[in-house]
């Protein structure tokens, strides 16, 4: 672990330059107001509470996008049509951080995009605490693991479980 | 289509972690003095009208352009600023492009200045202000900050490139050696540019790989600088070229396509971008500018390519989404010396992104480089004789490219 901490420097040609005046400056940024439509999202963040997934399905291309969007890019139509998506996900890409935890020690953790079965998007999502990093690869079978009491957000997914990989199965 | 337009100099400023010794405004009249000492004919008086560009959050500095006026020679005379995130010197160079090509009354020569001094202010800061919006949507449905924080815990535009590259990695099976391998290529190379930042001649394959992981799978030794620096290019008409400079390079062609969102995705909604290693916005740039100026085998026609890579996954990647290699190959190329200074198709001679990273100005130094490759007056030049170059540029979520095609040829006309 220790290794992974040090921050090792390496060697490059460096020029000296002499100094100018330099004055410190702040920016005290006031709080912005972003307008953002949400009437789109309401009927998903509804059916979340009863622990169900939908996505809404754009009827000019026929991708189903979860979390819904107001409007389909490619065709410039609202999706309108709402279908159900499954609760099991493939991990679509994923990276590994280093992160230090509330003790101070450096932790690995995957970082995954899942694209769930039945929809044609990628959403942030989060393993289950202590998977392996080695593990964790594209194409990795994963199910939504729900909170007891959902709120209707995007956080009543906790996090991803592994599932055993039925894939030798289909040979 | 409009009038052709030429390219008869570009130049740069000495790139380093801290130019401590000039402010912003001297940094660009550096680079603008390197670019009017090529062209002695030329004087301030005879250039019509200028373009400005930078990335403001990045050093606390809004509306630099007007600090710089004078610093440009840029007084009493048309001046146009663009700021389009990563892509901004592709959109600037792009700009000039279009402002000799329009025929404006009275328009002929126009200088374009891109650039950085990125150690003025926190890029980071910079960076989580342009995402901020996002992540403020992603937040107010119910994703805790915590989750984001990680989520972009890379910092900067790592946290969205590691993704890509693992993509990537385990779309063509390469190795972390194979990323190492671009590195070394690349600050070799930069060791012999005058301008370049990370110099560094005696780089291995071990050195890169002996560093510690920013975030699986790009290491600390595979990451790009922050530099200051700036870049200017001079635009101007067919006819006048020829009088200012022995060897005119030709812009044939210039595209810049914008894709959708990788790995974020507009208003809290997911991203169709599944792979973020697709990039059919790369390609569909690359269909563009190609079929503008009448290149049908790239591999064949293009003789040097000037990539924006500020990691080696994004340079093997766009080699291949750009046409330069077949999909998957592009490895093996750098294995081979093909890309070398002295191979078949040599990429990224100056160092490229991964060397040398002015926000701003990087994505114009690519065409800037490319374009003096082809004069015989670029400070690492390749032995062989370039008639058609590219040089691209890469912004936002994964999104943007830029890309413009050069040639010391004009246009062919199809009539």
């Amino acid at each position: 672990m220790s290794k992974q901490t040090q921050r090792k420097s390496m060697k490059y040609e460096k020029k000296e330059y002499k100094k100018t005046r330099t004055m410190e400056a702040n920016w005290y940024l006031s709080s912005y107001n972003y307008k953002f439509n949400i009437t789109h999202m309401q009927p998903f963040l509804k059916k979340m509470k009863q622990k169900k997934l939908i996505g809404n399905k754009c009827s000019g291309c026929n991708r189903v996008f979860y979390p819904p969007r107001l409007v389909c890019g490619e065709c410039l139509v609202k999706p309108d049509r709402w279908v159900d998506i499954r609760e099991t996900a493939r991990v679509a890409t994923y990276v590994i951080a280093y992160l230090k935890n509330e003790e101070g020690e450096v932790e690995e953790r995957p970082l995954v995009l899942v694209q769930h079965d039945g929809c044609d998007t990628t959403s942030i999502a989060e393993l289950a605490p202590g998977v392996d990093v080695k593990d964790t690869y594209i194409g990795l079978p994963v199910r939504a693991h729900w909170k007891d009491e959902p709120e209707g957000g995007l956080e009543d997914i906790e996090y991803y479980d592994l599932m055993e990989d039925d894939a030798e199965d289909l040979q | 289509m409009g009038r052709q337009v030429a390219i008869t100099s570009a130049g740069f400023s000495e790139h380093a972690s801290k130019r401590s010794d000039v402010s912003m405004p001297e940094l660009v009249n550096e680079a603008i003095e390197d670019c009017l000492t090529k062209v002695p004919s030329v004087e301030l008086d005879d250039i019509d009208a200028f373009v400005n560009g930078n990335m403001p959050a990045f050093e606390g500095s809004n509306l630099p352009e007007l600090w710089m006026t004078d610093w440009m020679g840029a007084r009493n005379k048309p001046l146009m600023r663009i700021t389009t995130g990563g892509t901004t010197g592709g959109s600037v160079a792009i700009g000039g492009y279009y402002t000799v090509t329009a025929e404006l009354p009275g328009i002929d020569t126009v200088l374009a200045v891109a650039f950085e001094q990125q150690s003025q202010g926190d890029t980071s800061v910079g960076l989580a202000s342009v995402a901020y919006g996002e992540i403020s949507i992603l937040n107010s449905l119910g994703i805790s900050y915590g989750q984001l924080n990680r989520l972009l815990s890379g910092g900067a535009a790592i946290g969205v490139a590691a993704y890509q590259a693992t993509n990537y990695m385990s779309k063509s099976k390469i190795t972390e050696e194979d990323l190492a391998r671009v590195v070394v290529q690349n600050r070799r190379n930069a060791a012999k540019t005058w301008w370049a930042h990370l110099k560094m001649p005696d780089l291995t394959i071990e050195d890169v790989l002996d560093t510690p992981y920013i975030q699986y799978p790009l290491r600390y030794g595979m990451v790009c600088p922050a530099s200051d620096g700036a870049v200017a290019m001079l635009f101007t008409t067919e006819e006048k070229a020829k009088d200012m400079c022995d060897i005119p390079v030709y812009v044939n062609g210039v595209a810049s396509v914008a894709n959708e969102t990788a790995v974020l995705g507009y208003d809290g909604s997911g991203s169709a971008q599944v792979d973020p290693s697709a990039q059919i916005g790369a390609m569909k740039s690359a269909e563009l500018a190609y079929s503008q100026a009448g290149i049908s085998f790239p591999r064949k026609e293009i003789d040097y390519a000037e990539v924006y890579a500020p990691f080696p996954n994004q340079e093997l990647m766009w080699d291949e989404k750009l046409g330069l290699f077949e999909e998957t190959t592009a490895p093996e190329m750098y294995e081979t010396g093909v890309t070398a200074r002295d191979g078949e198709l040599p990429v990224n001679c100056s160092g490229g992104v991964n060397s040398t990273n002015a926000i701003g100005a990087s994505a114009m130094e690519r065409p800037a480089v490319a374009a003096l490759q082809i004069m015989g007056k670029a400070s690492n030049q390749v032995p062989k004789t370039v008639h058609t170059s590219i040089g691209s540029g890469w912004g936002g979520s994964l999104n943007f490219i830029t890309l413009m095609v050069m040639s010391d040829e004009p246009k062919r006309k199809w009539k």
